[in-house]
């Protein structure tokens, strides 16, 4: 069976009325082939011409080139600690703080306006500044480092502020967890200060659903911006490493917040937790 | 790994799409000005927002750049990559705003809700069909523009360039084929 050729079928569709004689009308209707195809070039005809130039705005795109770049930019610290200072300074999207703004994620203002909590200074400690630590925003490099801590069975309550002595690591701060809502789970966040970089230890108690993991995040109380700190272990307690830039301070990323997350690839924050605190500034 | 700083302005988007999953950064440039106004454009009009076009638009090129491994050409063309990337991106944004709608008219009881005009596919079927129009070369672009956009005849199109109607005729033919496989090409993707 010959087809109508490809060219008389657009000419069709273009409304060239001399386009099909009466074999090619007659092919068309016993032939699904040819019908398919006309109803392609009429679906562009239909798309195309129900479509000029729009009132669109002149895209940015030196802009957006320049913030691509920055994210992209090679993993030396000093730079991108620099980059990011300036993002910060300017507040641009968050560049460094990956993935979506914390605005995205659902808000919980009870907790985020939860009781403040007396900070304890370090004692005769300083905190390292300089460490080695991989900068955020790559969050391979951020997977927890799974605590002992947890064998120290300790409970702090809301509004507390204990100081515990395990060797040189001191609570500094601490906050409750609490469920957000359609969530069950309760836990406790604590920023350890330590001889190295400042800690926070998170211990939730609370299920794990099934075909999905837990992930700690420090959402600052601004709202635009957040860290990955890592995986909840299956266990429900896990200590990680402050990104080298809150050494000196939580700089705003007070809130604590434990996402569930699916297998799906997407480093973003699901938008989905289950539990959230905010310790003090 | 290609050398680098290669002209690739004039490659094929194929050729290009295989610098760009070697890693070859400016190849990541040149995609980006081939289609990042494009993408842009989509955003905008699906979100009504330029700032979160703006977002859209960056997360799509650093997204792909950081996931150009698994970019692989026989699941479609890296135009079509990049497009199904932004309408994930767009998507999810769009559901966070049906979420919160939700919740606002929970709170306030309101019923009704403005619906999405068109569906979001068919929306990068025509800014891919409106950049592709743009982009063909004369005369078949101009023929094809008049007859779409001004609405001319095809006799009122060879009067004004002085073509025959036989000819106007079949560079408008010749121009829908060319839409059709590249509207085919830029937009399928496996995913």
């Amino acid at each position: 069976m010959v087809h109508v050729n490809s060219a008389l079928l657009a000419g069709h569709a273009l409304g060239q009325d001399d386009a099909l004689d009466a074999a090619d009308q007659q092919h068309l209707a016993s032939c699904s082939h040819c019908r398919a195809e006309l109803d392609q070039y009429r679906r562009v005809v239909t798309l195309g011409q129900g479509t000029q130039a729009s009132e669109t705005p002149t895209p940015p795109l030196d802009r957006i080139w320049r913030s691509i770049q920055a994210e992209l930019a090679p993993p030396s610290a000093t730079e991108e600690i620099a980059a990011t200072k300036t993002m910060m300074a300017d507040s641009a999207p968050p560049v460094t703080a990956n993935d979506r703004p914390a605005s995205d994620v659902p808000r919980n203002d009870e907790t985020a306006n939860d009781k403040p909590l007396s900070v304890v200074a370090a004692s005769d400690e300083t905190t390292d500044a300089g460490g080695e630590k991989p900068i955020p925003g790559r969050r391979r490099k951020w997977w927890p480092i799974v605590a002992a801590a947890a064998a120290l069975g300790l409970v702090v309550g809301a509004g507390a502020t204990v100081i515990i002595n395990r060797n040189d690591v001191q609570v500094a701060a601490s906050t409750p967890l609490t469920a957000l809502p359609g969530q069950t789970g309760h836990g406790t966040a604590e920023l350890l200060r330590t001889p190295n970089d400042p800690e926070l230890r998170v211990s939730v108690d609370g299920p794990q659903p099934a075909d999905r993991y837990r992930e700690v995040w420090l959402i600052n109380s601004d709202g635009q911006r957040m860290y990955s700190l890592g995986v909840l272990p299956e266990s429900g307690t896990g200590t990680y490493p402050l990104p080298t830039l809150l050494a000196n301070g939580l700089d705003g990323f007070t809130i604590v917040d434990v996402s569930i997350e699916p297998y799906d690839g997407n480093p973003a924050h699901s938008r989905n937790s289950q539990v959230r605190g905010s310790l003090p500034e | 790994m290609r050398a680098r700083r290669v002209d690739w302005r004039n490659a094929s988007d194929s050729d290009l799409a295989a610098g760009f999953s070697d890693g070859d950064d400016s190849c990541l440039e040149e995609s980006f000005k081939r289609w990042g106004s494009l993408i842009y454009t989509i955003a905008y009009r699906a979100l009504d927002s330029s700032s979160e076009a703006e977002d859209v638009t960056q997360q799509v090129f650093v997204g792909a750049w950081q996931g150009r491994t698994s970019y692989q050409e026989s699941k479609g063309s890296l135009p079509g990559w990049l497009l199904g990337i932004a309408r994930h991106r767009i998507a999810d944004r769009q559901r966070a705003r049906a979420r919160d709608l939700k919740v606002v008219r929970a709170a306030t009881s309101q019923a009704n809700v403005k619906v999405e005009s068109q569906p979001l596919v068919t929306l990068i079927d025509r800014l891919v069909l409106v950049e592709e129009i743009q982009r063909l070369p004369h005369p078949r672009g101009t023929i094809l523009r008049m007859a779409f956009w001004e609405g001319q005849s095809y006799s009122q199109i060879a009067e004004r360039l002085q073509l025959p109607l036989g000819t106007v005729k079949s560079h408008a033919r010749r121009a829908l084929r060319q839409l059709r496989v590249r509207l085919e090409e830029v937009t399928s993707w496996s995913t």
